[in-house]
């Protein structure tokens, strides 16, 4: 009896009945709850689903329509409907989130949204919202997604995702990131511009120290489309700054609708909602 | 949301439903002796060491551990504070072996984790309005599960040392919250594993 248990350590009866359970006994092993490091399966997924999209360029002149959707936090059984519906749409190329990933900033959530959107059969972006930056979020968001800043060409359009969250860093006058953004407005070799993040400027989330700059940034970009948000969990269309300037709102998973964007010509585009 | 469920309240139901029944066993003293901890992973640091003292007839396993939580798994290096209460509703020898084997523990615990990133309450991180994040940041309460194999020393001496080997299947307020606002995540998403040692002499 006493050798069969010395045999036979705790932790080895454990890792077998999590087995049993279907379980990596690693990532149950769990240091903290804010620990940002992420299994190989979901790491830099940014990077993996553009490579995914690039795989299938879209011809010059062809026209873009992508699903637009936002704050997906903890609405994990309508992201199982959202991606359901999302795979009946034809000739969508690619879904957006337009931030708020997980609720509470932690991996294991991005882990479980991303559970389910990968399950879609077109690649899915994110852009960083306030939510995934509590704790040691923004560093969790890092290493399931990838950068806080990011741009991406597909067919005659430029995605610019920035990070708008400035309350999340006190207001420190620094987000969003200006010499990045109007770097990348500046970028006059793509036909259409489109500029996502997650708090919209007229929200009392974005610094408004920085407002001015980045309002006036996107008045003076002749190829910009539109900007686009999430953070106030419904669909709104309008011109908030009587400036020429369209801003978007997308629905949260919750509101269980989202919208497929059509672009085409200069600045062409159509909104359509679907229910689901 | 089924399995969740059952688990939960078979935690629950074992722990009620036990303590009544305990054990008024011959020679064991009603409380002591102290004890003390090695602990890993499990959500309380990388690995954290602690101790406590055993009341209720041996019952319960009231403890404080002080966990590290590297730079490396957490952006800045984090001390993780956890008071946590083990109960043992029984514990039966192995024949006439110097081992015990209790195949269910449980219990619950609470912890801090210090850093300026993470805040007691959404007020008093001072950048937020009133409600805006309703849960702390910096504390987490659990629950847990688990195993634990026990090796008596000679009970010929004054005060017998007993070392123990345990090992803890548990969860988060913050994950219980997701699982049951969600049919789709399911028992295994949430769970979390952890063990340790514990010896007194």
């Amino acid at each position: 009896m006493l050798s069969r248990f010395r045999s036979q350590p705790l932790l080895t009866y454990v890792s077998v009945a999590a087995t049993a359970l279907g379980l990596s006994s690693c990532e149950m092993l769990e240091f903290s709850p804010n620990d940002h490091r992420s299994p190989d399966d979901k790491q830099a997924l940014t990077q993996k689903n553009l490579t995914t999209l690039l795989a299938k360029p879209l011809p010059a002149n062809d026209t873009l329509r992508f699903v637009y959707t936002g704050d997906s936090q903890r609405f994990y059984d309508d992201a199982e409907a959202l991606v359901k519906s999302v795979n009946q749409q034809k000739g969508v190329q690619f879904m957006l989130v337009a931030g708020d990933i997980s609720d509470f900033g932690l991996a294991r959530e991005m882990w479980w949204v991303d559970d389910q959107l990968r399950k879609l059969t077109i690649p899915y972006l994110t852009v960083i919202g306030n939510h995934d930056q509590v704790g040691n979020g923004r560093k969790a968001y890092g290493e399931v997604f990838g950068p806080l800043n990011y741009s991406f060409v597909y067919g005659d359009t430029k995605f610019i995702m920035t990070d708008t969250n400035g309350r999340e860093y006190n207001f420190n006058g620094r987000i969003p990131d200006m010499p990045w953004v109007r770097q990348q407005l500046q970028d006059n070799t793509v036909r259409r511009h489109v500029i996502i993040s997650h708090v919209p400027p007229q929200d009392e989330d974005f610094d408004p120290a920085v407002r001015d700059a980045y309002v006036t940034a996107l008045r003076a970009d002749p190829r910009l489309v539109f900007e686009m948000n999430g953070h106030r969990h419904d669909f709104s269309i309008g011109q908030p700054f009587n400036d020429g300037v369209t801003y978007v709102n997308s629905y949260a998973f919750e509101k269980r609708q989202y919208l497929i964007v059509t672009m085409w010509g200069d600045k062409e585009f159509r909104l359509k909602k679907v229910p689901f | 949301m089924g399995l969740k469920r059952r688990l939960l309240l078979g935690l629950l139901a074992s722990i009620w439903v036990a303590l009544p029944v305990q054990a008024q066993t011959d020679a064991q003293p009603s409380a002591g002796p102290f004890f003390l901890t090695l602990h890993f992973a499990g959500g309380t640091g990388l690995v954290a060491l602690g101790g406590g003292y055993r009341v209720a007839h041996q019952r319960l396993e009231p403890e404080v551990l002080v966990g590290y939580l590297p730079a490396k798994l957490a952006g800045r290096a984090a001390a993780v504070i956890t008071l946590k209460t083990t109960y043992i509703p029984f514990s039966p020898r192995l024949g006439q072996s110097r081992w015990e084997v209790s195949p269910v523990a449980a219990g619950g615990w609470l912890s801090y984790t210090t850093g300026q990133q993470y805040f007691l309450t959404n007020n008093s991180a001072g950048r937020y309005r009133s409600g805006y994040y309703w849960w702390s940041s910096a504390v987490r309460v659990g629950a847990f599960v688990g195993p634990r194999l026990t090796h008596l020393g000679h009970p010929s001496t004054p005060r017998p040392s007993r070392q123990t080997l345990y090992a803890e299947l548990g969860t988060n307020d913050l994950y219980l919250v997701s699982a049951l606002t969600n049919r789709s995540l399911k028992l295994p998403d949430i769970l979390t594993l952890g063990g340790g040692l514990k010896g007194s002499w």
